[in-house]
């Protein structure tokens, strides 16, 4: 065999060519290049057979379609809605702004179509409100009345969205529990979303953070959940804050502070993440954490899961992935970003909540269950918890406010790559978002606007009023963007679950409550814990929980009831609700609670019955207090809320209606959160389902303004 | 070059020298298993991994794209589209830790030639020896000679082949071993290794090449001719090696190939290789 003809040589030329070429074949010279020819190669192959498949089978889905008797969306008045949602937007602030020709985008809105004011449910609280959006219907139909619900055997709260309980069957080897099936996650919220319907008429949505929507329910179309959807440690979000200080080593809500050394320069110090659940002792799985500081540079070197990353004081880190093994060999995997926020006098670090890596998701988060994934890797990580933005760590000092505005306006701009990304997709059918930015950012810097906030003397302001001007300025931009987007065959709405208004009292209702003789402490106590720890039962009436809602402790329902059903109830509620309309707090020289509403009085549903026996409607400038909210008693009505939360809407619903704008016109002058879900069937030509309240702001014909379908062209 | 050849080839011979009465299969695995941390190490330094992980994230939201919106037939197409243009880019991001990995990578493979490329020759079995000449010599007028040791019986006279340049013996062992030809070229001599059964694993190398880069880099398994020698190659024809496997007889590179990849996914995980 002549040197010529050798193989060997033949091969070995060839592929020193085709690598200098950087050809395929680079399969030949070892691991990395044979991945990237083999990954590559199968990507073209598998996105043939997919092509091939999607193009062939079309015409067959189609017509399966057709057979099973769906609608296409030729009869309809619109091919897409587009439903924006503001949460909290106000109305007294938009039509101000509005005025001063700062909001051009949605001055357009509302000159080419729509503005109202929208009336919001009762309570005017997000889960409720965005619930009747949802189902068109009375929060007695959908179950939802708080955040918080409670547990008439224990008086205990529980969250009213969702129910996540451990698997019902298990294996006991050793230390461990072995799961047998899935973990129970049950969504407690009824009735049947629009996007439902929708989808049983063959009409596609894209439904993106929308309240109450974990865990999310199947449909035709893709959904990603929003507010009530858990953080890897199953709460509704809780920071961790690193200190060296000895000063702020003390309780934070929503948070833990995690006491640290510094020495050598390093912190040695753990995540605490989610409980092992796979032990049949449950303990906290932790996670060490290691930072190097460098004074000098004013950086750190962050050491945890595995990875080294740099972080510049006061700059906050990507999404970074952190992983729990809880054991077996299994992962739970969680998302988080840091910020160190100071290396001297003492060491800060502020960890968000560990939310639920929508790479790999412990939890269902979306639907389908890929969608989280597909959002994912196409955008990046993102923040997946529902209480996106951590108001907490700004009420309790482990966030600045500028930091927490950094934070708050990088999720939002997650959503809104989500957004424009369905946008750009879902031609024909709905496009639902939901904005939690507004009701965040009012919530912890409405006291600007509010010169007579008590949050003002108590602290030095960082920032102005100008922080809502500027949110509304975005929120309009935003608008702006998306109609650029539409064509005339695209129906928009931008609206707001319910509006905002100042909260300077607090108004302890359990406090109210002990002091009037319908609450009992144990004896000798003349205060009580968080979650009634030293109430009496056998000698209280009445107690209140969560937002807004009172409940009377009755007999054969609640573990220790003393109040009969029935006309005994009916005739404490009446006394309470009388005296509870005249309640003043004579040092804001206001009455605190505009009305007081008999549940038997505003609901007629079937969930009725879980509703609290009494809700509160507070008057503007107050709302139940911090330690009624989670069953604290002491002797004290009403108090200076001096936290940086400082505007409310958990109020009268009354007060705090929200926007409505519509690029068509209607007739109604005062449509209801309820009406949305009955007008979008209406625009798609469905019929309004006889459980939806609400009614339709459009004619099943033509709506003004809507060009007829074959003259549409886009803007 | 020659220095590294001899460097590489010490380094080749200790690395091999526990597997050289194993099946070869062991050997290659081993090699594999290195080289494949060593091209892993290699890319990890010289790829851009974000962006590696960046756009191998397009191509999978993409991909997810299809199935989510199998209904859609514009985004469908579109994220067909997508996905090619990621995979260009993908390979795009792949040439520079290609090319970089291209010098180490050719100067393994020229060893692993050395010791997968080819077998002893057999005792009892006739070779062939082959002289290539350079144009300028008379192939015909100069004088050439072959002499061996005891162990090889050399069978013919020198063949002569004008045409082809070529002057050709042929051999035959009588005894294992590694032995010296010495090939007379007018006035000048040079030197042919050849291997005569052995190990399950050894070092042959088949051909000796005059001193150019290129060949030097392909051929590292002895010193190369002289530049102003008259002869351009001498080879040793030798049986190929072949690795057997469920029936199949691979060529080692395949072997080699699919190895290196194994250990490749297994390895790029605990490494934290994007590739």
């Amino acid at each position: 065999m002549s040197k010529e003809h050798s193989p060997t040589r033949i091969l070995l030329t060839v592929l020193g060519l085709v690598l200098a070429a950087g050809l395929p074949a680079n399969a030949y010279i070892g691991p990395g290049a044979g991945f990237a020819f083999l990954s590559s190669f199968l990507v073209l192959l598998l996105t043939f057979f997919l092509a091939v498949f999607s193009f062939l089978s079309w015409p067959f889905r189609l017509l399966i379609r057709l057979i099973k008797g769906r609608k296409t969306l030729k009869g309809t008045l619109v091919d897409r809605v587009v439903i924006i949602g503001l949460d909290g937007l106000e109305p007294t602030l938009a039509e101000k702004f509005m005025a001063e020709g700062k909001l051009p985008h949605l001055s357009l809105l509302k000159k080419e179509g729509t503005y109202a004011r929208l009336q919001t449910t009762t309570p005017a609280i997000s889960p409720v409100a965005w619930s009747s959006f949802m189902t068109g219907s009375e929060p007695s139909k959908h179950n939802i009345f708080d955040f918080l619900s409670r547990d008439p055997k224990t008086y205990l709260p529980s969250l009213s969205s969702a129910y996540i309980g451990r698997p019902r069957r298990v294996i006991s080897i050793g230390k461990y529990a072995v799961p047998l099936s899935k973990p129970e996650i049950r969504g407690m919220r009824k009735s049947v979303p629009f996007w439902k319907t929708l989808g049983e008429a063959g009409i596609f949505s894209t439904v993106l953070r929308v309240p109450i929507t974990f865990p999310p329910e199947k449909f035709s179309g893709h959904l990603l959940s929003g507010m009530c959807a858990p953080d890897l440690k199953g709460s509704q979000g809780t920071f961790a804050f690193y200190t060296t200080d000895e000063v702020k080593h003390k309780r934070r809500e929503g948070g833990v502070v995690i006491p640290v050394e510094v020495r050598d320069g390093r912190v040695r110090t753990y995540i605490s993440g989610p409980e092992n659940s796979l032990l049949k002792k449950a303990e906290e799985i932790k996670v060490p954490l290691r930072v190097e500081i460098d004074k000098k540079k004013g950086e750190v070197r962050v050491e945890v899961s595995g990875q080294r990353f740099g972080l510049k004081v006061g700059e906050f880190s990507p999404w970074i992935k952190i992983t729990f093994r809880p054991g077996l060999g299994m992962k739970v995997k969680a998302i988080a970003r840091f910020l160190v926020s100071q290396v001297e006098p003492h060491f800060e670090m502020y960890l968000t909540p560990l939310n639920i890596d929508p790479e790999k998701p412990a939890l269902p988060i979306s639907h389908p269950f890929i969608y989280s994934v597909y959002l994912s890797k196409l955008l990046g990580s993102f923040i997946t918890l529902g209480e996106a933005n951590d108001t907490w760590a700004l009420n309790e000092g482990a966030l600045k406010e500028a930091a927490f505005l950094e934070l708050t306006y990088s999720n939002h701009m997650e959503w809104e790559a989500m957004f424009f990304n369905a946008l750009s997709k879902t031609k024909k059918g709905a496009v639902v978002c939901v904005f939690e930015t507004t009701d965040s950012i009012q919530h912890m810097f409405w006291r600007y606007l509010d010169k007579s906030h008590p949050a003002l003397r108590s602290t030095s302001p960082e920032m102005s009023a100008q922080v809502i001007e500027d949110l509304y300025r975005r929120m309009d931009d935003l608008i702006g963007r998306a109609r650029a987007k539409l064509d005339p065959r695209s129906a928009l709405m931008v609206m707001s679950d319910h509006g905002f208004k100042s909260f300077r009292r607090g108004v302890n209702l359990n406090s109210w409550l002990y002091l009037n003789g319908y609450l009992r402490l144990k004896d000798g106590k003349t205060t009580s814990e968080e979650w009634f720890r030293d109430v009496d039962w056998e000698k209280t009436k009445a107690y209140a929980l969560g937002l807004g809602g009172l409940y009377i402790n009755q007999k054969g329902r609640e573990a220790n009831g003393i109040v009969s059903a029935g006309e005994e109830t009916r005739a404490l509620k009446a006394e309470l609700i009388s005296k509870l309309n005249e309640l003043r707090d004579e040092a804001a020289g206001d009455v605190a609670i505009t009305e007081a509403y008999d549940r038997d009085q505003v609901y007629s549903g079937p969930y009725a019955g879980n509703a609290p026996d009494l809700i509160i409607g507070y008057n503007q400038g107050f709302r139940a207090s911090w330690d009624s909210v989670t069953g604290k008693v002491d002797s004290r009505v009403f108090e200076d809320n001096i936290k940086a939360w400082s505007g409310d809407h958990c109020i009268d619903p009354r007060h705090v209606p929200g926007v409505f704008f519509f690029s068509r016109k209607i007739e109604a002058k005062a449509p209801s959160i309820m009406d949305v879900a009955p007008t979008v069937l209406t625009l798609f030509g469905l019929p309004v389902p006889g459980h939806m309240d609400g009614r339709p702001l459009v004619s099943p014909g033509r709506p003004a303004g809507a060009p007829p379908k074959d003259k549409g062209k886009k803007k | 070059m020659g220095l590294i050849n001899t460097i590489l080839g010490k380094l080749f011979d200790l690395l091999l020298l526990p597997f050289r009465s194993l099946n070869p299969w062991a050997g290659m695995a081993f090699i594999s298993l290195l080289t494949g941390l060593l091209m892993l190490f290699i890319y990890r330094l010289t790829s851009n991994q974000s962006g590696i992980r960046r756009v191998k994230d397009k191509i999978k939201a993409h991909l997810l794209e299809l199935r989510l919106f199998k209904d859609n037939m514009g985004v469908t197409m579109r994220a067909q589209g997508q996905i090619l243009r990621a995979n260009l880019r993908y390979l795009a991001l792949n040439l520079k830790p290609l090319l970089v990995m291209i010098v180490p990578l050719i100067l393994i493979l020229a060893q692993l030639n050395l010791w997968f490329g080819s077998e002893p020759l057999a005792v009892g079995r006739p070779a062939i020896l082959k002289v290539k000449l350079k144009p300028d010599v008379n192939v015909l007028g100069t004088e050439f000679a072959l002499e061996s040791p005891p162990e090889i019986t050399i069978e013919t006279p020198p063949l002569r082949l004008e045409e082809s340049r070529e002057v050709d013996w042929r051999l035959k062992p009588t005894a294992a071993g590694t032995f010296d030809l010495t090939i007379r070229a007018g006035d000048k001599s040079y030197l042919k290794t050849v291997v005569v059964d052995g190990r399950r694993l050894e070092k042959v190398s088949s051909l000796k090449v005059k001193r150019s880069l290129l060949d030097e880099v392909l051929y590292p398994g002895e010193k190369t001719l002289p530049g102003e020698s008259r002869i351009k190659t001498i080879e040793i024809v030798h049986p190929a090696k072949k690795l057997p496997l469920l029936g199949l007889r691979l060529h080692w590179l395949i072997a080699y190939l699919g190895l290196s990849i194994i250990f490749g996914f297994a390895l790029k995980k605990p490494f934290r290789v994007e590739i």
